[in-house]
């Protein structure tokens, strides 16, 4: 089997979940025979495969992020026209023989449309996220949601990485539900290290991950007179806001804001953190999280991140709920047996997301249409 | 035939943002709004309409359907607040004379896994009391907790007077021989009954299950499968429960148990006794050493399923230590709110046992994890642990 992957990330560059899966699904493809052409933009960053059925191949360059919104950007008239051009640019250099075309989320999803018709292959769309999940739910865009509708009803076949995120794409986009198939994300474990006082927040700084919700909590654990640190891991058009706000809530002394870390600090910042926090407004997974269950450290998600529904041995809160979110963070620290239990039985779970299975699950929705 | 009868006292939430706030009195632990919803869809999906398919067959078997009941103090104190008319229909059946009565801990606590017994001993006084107040009866046989059984616990219910204690049929203890005949301890004057648990659990848990060889359960399949079972007795324990709770009617259970006396009194050599009827009737076989606790619950048939993890054994050490304090102040009120902590569902909601048993724990439990359940029994104790200083 030979297929054409379109992705947007890869690492060494990464600025999402997006990076990670597919980092993790071509290299277990791969392994399992499955020949893979993965296209991606060219970035600063050379990315590479040692193995001999994965090609990495970089296809020109382009100024957008997948989590960019037109909004932010400086370039906001260039936007939609860079989205375009790059589309063009992917359609025109995925030649070949092909069994299939794979695309992630909305970007390359012109692009993966195109090919379809051009080539006569089918075509398998991963959702990762949709504009509902990145918008928080406030202003979604619609812009993007005919991308990602016209994407998802020319797909023969959609992965969604949550019943979670199913179900949105049944309700909010029309898309009939036996073309879905649902495949959880998984992760490298990272192994234990060495345990500090410190309460972690690790993601992007923008509204859908709900980084003011655990600064509120943060308030309530120190009100209540925690001697914790709190870090807040990570980039985002929020960060000049939060960094405000902690001020204001008068806990800046006990909150750090790391900006963005390199690969080898967010893996460091995982181990030692004693707590992983993930209050996200709408999460379709959270692969972060699965990352630091994997470092040792007990994790507490919002109830409808799709790691909640497939992951047993994490806490669960609402993410507006900021009172039990702070109960859940103080049980922790002071609860050694919760701790201890909540570390290793989620370790023991961790084994079981494998990129091994996701790459089988993928293969089978593989099959369904070659 | 014996039922286990129980309910427990539910906790409400309870953050550590109320530990030791002013506004958090003892009575704020206990959820009586969810106690309530509970009981009253149990009374009515099992304890009426089995009392009431019961008290029909002893009447229709001129008294030779025979059975026993455990019936704990937190499920009396319920019926006595929410519904006397469950705890009238008790006394019913219990006039009829075919129906006997077990003793148990008040509470359905651990208390028996004490350093010692002097807490247990009190706990099953009070059982003793209340059947005492309202069936004026003397139960001669005893049950412990979930069937928690070991020579130190038979020792002390053989010193307490009772004549037969019950505990779990479970190869461990019995090896080679047969549940089926009534045995003694090796270090206590006391016959001990053994549950089949085999076919009681055909009953209890296989009842239903479409991929369970057995199934569809009949009453005369299942008569016929006791009238070939070997030695004296064949003893059925289980949760009053299964009738309508954790076997819906539409499985069809009610009509199960409303055929059972008639197919099984139908051979010739079968018929039903009561706890005591059995004690009194069979002569010991043999002898059982049971130096390490077990119980009739989950798969290990061990205290695992309350004692399994570090968060339980935490909050069971806390435990104890709160009622050593309580002990020494002596407040009456505290000691109370204590004692209902000390049923054993608090610490079964917090077991985090495999995949099979942690589905009939989910089963049971309202919170949405054993680790919930832990964070908020713990904050309980904790405040309770400061209003003992």
């Amino acid at each position: 089997m030979k297929i054409a992957m379109i992705g947007w990330e890869y690492p060494p560059f990464k600025a999402g979940g997006l990076g990670t899966h597919c980092y993790g699904l071509t290299r277990s493809l791969a392994d399992r025979d499955v020949s893979v052409d993965f296209y991606m933009p060219k970035t600063k960053h050379n990315a590479n495969s040692d193995k001999n059925n994965l090609v990495i191949k970089e296809v020109g360059e382009t100024e957008i992020f997948p989590y960019d919104r037109p909004e932010d950007r400086e370039i906001p008239g260039q936007f939609f026209e860079s989205v375009y051009r790059y589309n063009d640019l992917i359609a025109e250099k995925v030649k070949g023989n092909y069994d299939l075309i794979h695309c992630h989320d909305w970007l390359t999803m012109k692009a993966g449309v195109a090919l379809k018709e051009k080539m006569g292959v089918p075509l398998v769309i991963s959702v990762h996220s949709t504009e509902y999940d990145r918008s928080g739910w406030l202003y979604p865009n619609d812009w993007f949601i005919n991308i990602e509708k016209e994407g998802m009803e020319k797909a023969d076949r959609i992965i969604a990485v949550s019943h979670f995120t199913k179900r949105v794409i049944v309700d909010k986009y029309g898309i009939n539900p036996d073309k879905i198939s649902v495949v959880h994300n998984a992760v490298y474990p990272l192994g234990e290290g060495e345990k500090q006082n410190i309460v972690l927040f690790l993601g992007r700084l923008t509204i859908q991950k709900g980084p003011e919700f655990f600064l509120k909590a943060a308030k309530k654990v120190l009100e209540h007179g925690e001697n914790t640190r709190f870090v807040v891991a990570g980039m985002g058009d929020m960060f000049p806001s939060l960094i405000d706000k902690a001020v204001d809530m008068g806990i800046s002394n006990n909150v750090i804001f790391t900006g963005l870390l390199t690969e080898e600090e967010v893996e460091h910042i995982y181990r030692i953190a004693s707590v992983y926090v993930m209050p996200s407004v709408s999460e379709p997974f959270g692969i972060t999280a699965l990352e630091a269950i994997s470092a040792g450290t007990p994790t507490i998600v919002s109830k409808t991140a799709g790691v909640a529904e497939a992951f047993k041995n994490c806490l669960r809160v609402d993410f507006w709920d900021t009172d039990e979110m702070a109960n859940k963070i103080i049980s922790l620290l002071r609860y050694d047996p919760l701790h201890k239990t909540l570390a290793r039985e989620g370790k023991r779970e961790i084994d079981l997301f494998t990129w091994e299975r996701v790459a089988d699950k993928t293969i089978d929705v593989y099959n369904g249409v070659i | 035939m014996y039922f286990e009868v129980h309910q427990p006292m539910r906790l409400n939430h309870f953050s550590v943002f109320n530990i030791g706030a002013d506004h958090a009195s003892q009575s704020n632990y206990f959820n009586q709004k969810l106690n309530h919803e509970i009981f009253k869809k149990v009374a009515k999906k099992c304890y009426l309409p089995t009392n009431n398919l019961l008290l029909n067959l002893i009447n229709e078997f001129d008294g030779k359907f025979r059975l026993s009941f455990s019936i704990t103090g937190t499920f009396v104190e319920y019926c006595e607040q929410f519904m006397p008319s469950v705890i009238d229909s008790f006394k019913e059946l219990f006039a009829t004379g075919a129906v006997d009565l077990i003793e148990e801990t008040y509470f359905h606590s651990l208390s028996s896994l004490y350093d010692n017994l002097d807490e247990f001993e009190e706990q099953v006084k009070m059982h003793r009391q209340m059947i005492k107040r309202i069936f004026n009866y003397e139960p001669r046989v005893f049950r412990n907790t979930e069937a928690i059984y070991d020579n130190r616990i038979a020792k002390k219910v053989g010193d307490m007077g009772y004549k037969g204690i019950i505990t779990e049929g479970t190869e461990k203890v019995l090896h080679w021989r047969s549940p089926n005949y009534v045995y003694m301890p090796v270090n206590a004057n006391i016959k001990v009954l053994l549950r089949n648990y085999s076919l009681s659990d055909d009953i209890g848990f296989r009842f239903s299950s479409r991929n369970w060889p057995g199934f569809p359960l009949t009453a005369d399949k299942y008569a016929g499968w006791i009238s070939q079972a070997d030695g004296d007795l064949v003893n059925l324990f289980m949760d009053y429960e299964t009738f309508g709770e954790h076997q819906w009617t539409e499985t069809g259970i009610f009509d199960f148990l409303n055929h059972l006396p008639r197919e099984v009194l139908r051979h010739e050599y079968l018929d039903f006794v009561t706890v005591s009827e059995a004690v009194d009737r069979y002569q010991t076989v043999g002898e059982i050493d049971v130096p390490w606790a077990i119980s009739w619950a989950d798969e290990d048939r061990d205290v695992s399923t309350w004692l399994g993890n570090d968060m339980q054994v935490a909050c069971f050490n806390e435990l104890k230590n709160i009622g050593r304090k309580l002990k020494e102040v002596g407040n009456d009120d505290l000691i109370n709110t204590w004692r209902r902590l000390q049923t054993s569902d608090h610490l079964y909601y917090v077991s985090t046992k495999g995949f099979e048993d942690g589905n009939v724990h989910a089963y049971f439990s309202h919170y949405d994890s054993p680790y919930d359940g832990f964070i908020n029994y713990m904050n309980v104790l904790q405040d309770l642990k400061e209003k003992a200083i």
